[in-house]
């Protein structure tokens, strides 16, 4: 394949200003950038029309349910809904049945993704066998077989010395640890904020407090353990300002990832019971909104992941109690985001490339993709002046839980290369 | 406007609460004749959908449900498949194959009822949804907050108890606000919520609340079925800072006010026994009330299911 990419808008991680250019890419290997490039005989040519050119983002919190419930979401649909997304790599997390907690059930679910993934897609493994916080899982198996995130997702870790103990011996295996933080005692079962909405629906909350405390506990036993540790999904601007704290110490390897959910929406948002909105750490206040947007712009935040979470619509379908948690969000992240926030000017698309294409990948220690001579092609075309409905058929993910549904937002993801392949394109 | 459904009070305009609260008044009226029947649902069917335990509640929609002469069944949820796993959306799929007119619908999760009116052309009235709401036992605390003070504007309800877990406390306060009845909470701090309740104060002692000068005092039953922690430290000392104890109780008859209780009442927890004989008790007008009020609500929804 030998294709030229035409008057497009460079932009990086490092400058909110877009550089005009053209790629040349052939034998999926960019091979000349800059601009007025002249195509090769045989060479197809994609006029992008000013359209924004940058790296295929990078997801490192999604739930793709095989094993076990492949009636919400595969490997092959999940992937599918990355790409529409104009995601080119993901870290699956491991709460899958069975649990991805040895490296019989790591090794089936590369395999699955090397034959149904266009993308790569990774796995993190769990830190205790079944995700029970009791017995250490076959840390190092799964490492041999390249797992370096280690986390029991929705289950915090309960006993701190059991993830102390697991921080020191896989730390010196070079694996990090990733935390869903939550004193279950005081979140309960229910995913909503303990506030003005949990009294409304009469539905018991989980106080921001019950998240904010395994935050400063996880980062703390990593400080003493000398791991590292990335935080997921925080929801609360306290739990931000506790990571900052701690990042401004700079004597503890800290990362951490905010989701677009808990950026756009809020508990209000629940309204007359929304199961849409039901997820877990639960949607907070429009002051935790802000404070998350400033964490993010400040770079509190390292990187922005989904925790794409399908379910069936059936289940989302019962009474708020009963739906479970979770929102999906690989194939509305990229445009949302855009829509409420770079296209309102809150943030530029350097932010975009730098906390959802780079540093995920960074946290991951893989490469991450340049638009310049000698690099794999791994890059996607967006185009501002466009916009996408999210509509059933849009989506290639088997679920539909998302308040976009249906909804049109500004934005569109036209074209997605990984090597020599067109995964997406609508030219 | 025709109404299907009565899933909580938020969605009920004053006026539609008047209609409902003056239609229920010849209702009772027909309690003290020796036949206490109407014809006016004849044909119809109500079915009682009962998902937690209920013995008031249960027996009040059914009276309520025969007065006005309609066909009363039991879908006794322990007998049935949900005990086998089978979801609400296919009971409720079953009863709609069966054409039932009204589902009087009680169940723990808040916000069940709404999910099921969605699934049913069947008029769905909330006989109780988790911590959510509770219509028919606000509206018949109206009825009988009016009997004493057919103008409540402006009088004053104090609501004891554990208003975190309470339907009751939801649904009565925000009909009681629409009626522009001034509300206050007290209770144990771990049983009242700070953030939410909207313009109701919260008082955190007797003594205070007694200051504010309520016009009836509405005690909360304390659900220690509904408590997954401890709240508080023991019923004694909730009788002690929260209960309406002998002592209180004198300077309630002093000072003329009302006592009122959802029911069944925790004798020694949240009342001494003293105040079952109390004169201003209304406890027993409010299961009175109960029938009325709910005959009313049964009158007044309109299922789809039914010709107009």
């Amino acid at each position: 394949m030998n294709l030229l990419i035409t008057n497009a808008r460079l932009a990086t991680e490092n400058s909110p200003e877009f550089t005009p250019t053209d790629a040349l890419i052939s034998g999926g290997v960019i091979q000349q950038t800059g601009p007025g490039l002249t195509a090769p005989a045989g060479t197809t040519v994609i006029d992008a029309a000013r359209r924004i050119l940058m790296p295929g983002m990078f997801d490192a919190h999604v739930h793709f349910r095989e094993p076990g419930f492949e009636t919400k979401e595969t490997i092959a649909t999940g992937s599918e809904a990355a790409i529409n997304g104009g995601i080119t790599g993901v870290v699956m997390m491991p709460n899958t049945n069975p649990a991805l907690d040895n490296p019989a059930v790591i090794a089936a679910v590369l395999a699955s993704a090397a034959r149904h993934a266009r993308i790569p897609v990774f796995t993190s493994g769990c830190v205790t066998k079944g995700r029970a916080g009791k017995e250490l899982a076959a840390i190092d198996g799964m490492r041999a077989l390249g797992v370096r995130m280690l986390t029991d997702d929705g289950d915090t870790t309960h006993d701190p010395a059991v993830l102390f103990r697991a921080m020191q011996y896989a730390n010196e295996l070079g694996m990090f640890f990733a935390s869903h933080c939550e004193v279950p005692e005081l979140a309960g079962p229910r995913a909503i904020n303990e506030g003005v909405m949990s009294y409304r629906l009469g539905i018991k909350g989980s106080p921001a407090c019950a998240e904010e405390i395994i935050i400063d506990r996880d980062i703390r036993l990593a400080h003493a353990a000398g791991a590292h540790i990335h935080i997921q999904h925080v929801s609360s601007r306290l739990g931000m300002e506790t990571i900052r704290w701690w990042k401004s110490r700079g004597d503890v390897r800290v990362t951490a990832e905010v989701s677009p959910h808990h950026l756009l929406f809020n508990e209000e948002d629940i309204g007359d019971y929304d199961t849409h909105y039901k997820m877990n750490p639960p949607l907070r206040t429009r002051a935790d909104n802000e404070g998350l947007v400033q964490g993010l712009i400040d770079g509190v935040f390292d990187l922005i992941a989904t925790d794409h979470a399908p379910h069936t619509p059936f289940e989302k379908s019962q009474d708020f109690v009963a739906a479970p948690n979770g929102i999906t969000g690989l194939e509305t992240a990229l445009v949302s985001l855009y829509h409420h926030f770079v296209a309102t000017g809150i943030f530029g698309w350097d932010l975009m490339v730098k906390r959802y294409a780079a540093e995920p990948r960074r946290l991951m220690g893989i490469p991450v993709p340049e638009i310049a001579p000698g690099h794999t092609a791994d890059l996607i075309l967006f185009d501002p002046e466009g916009s996408t409905t999210f509509t059933p058929e849009f989506m290639r993910s088997k679920a539909q839980n998302t308040p976009f549904l249906n909804q049109t937002l500004k934005g569109s993801i036209d074209l997605v290369i990984l090597g020599s392949n067109i995964l997406k394109s609508i030219f | 406007m025709a109404r299907k459904d009565l899933l909580d009070i938020t969605s009920l305009d004053r006026q539609e609460i008047d209609r409902l609260l003056d239609q229920a008044a010849p209702f009772k009226e027909l309690f003290t004749r020796s036949v206490k029947k109407v014809p006016a649902l004849k044909g119809k069917s109500v079915l009682m959908l009962f998902y937690e335990p209920s013995t008031r509640t249960h027996s009040s929609f059914e009276v309520a449900a025969k007065r006005l002469s309609a066909d009363v069944t039991n879908f006794d949820v322990t007998q049935s498949s949900i005990t086998k796993g089978e979801s609400v959306r296919e009971t409720i799929e079953t009863l709609q194959a069966m054409r039932t007119d009204f589902i009087i619908v009680r169940h723990k999760s808040s916000g069940l009822p709404g999910v099921i009116a969605k699934l049913t052309k069947a008029a769905v009235v909330n006989a109780g949804d988790g911590a959510h709401a509770h219509p028919t036992q606000a509206l018949l605390d109206a009825f009988t907050i009016k009997e004493q003070y057919p103008d409540p504007t402006g009088r004053k309800v104090l609501i004891v108890g554990d208003v975190l877990h309470s339907r009751v406390a939801r649904s009565t306060s925000t009909i009681l606000k629409k009626l522009e009845v001034e509300v206050a909470y007290l209770g144990p701090g771990s049983l009242v919520p700070k953030v939410g309740p909207e313009n109701i104060r919260r008082f955190t002692n007797y003594d205070e609340a007694m200051a504010w000068q309520p016009d009836f005092v509405y005690l909360l039953r304390v659900q220690m079925e509904r408590q997954d922690v401890q709240y508080f430290p023991s019923l004694r000392e909730y009788h002690r800072l929260y209960g309406v104890t002998e002592a209180r109780l004198a300077e309630i008859r002093d000072r003329g006010i009302y006592i009122m209780h959802p029911g069944p009442v925790n004798r020694g927890v949240e009342l001494c026994d003293a105040v079952m004989d109390y004169e201003r008790s209304l406890i027993n007008d409010q299961v009175e009330n109960g029938i009325a009020v709910r005959m009313s609500v049964l009158y007044h929804l309109k299922p789809e299911s039914g010709d107009s």
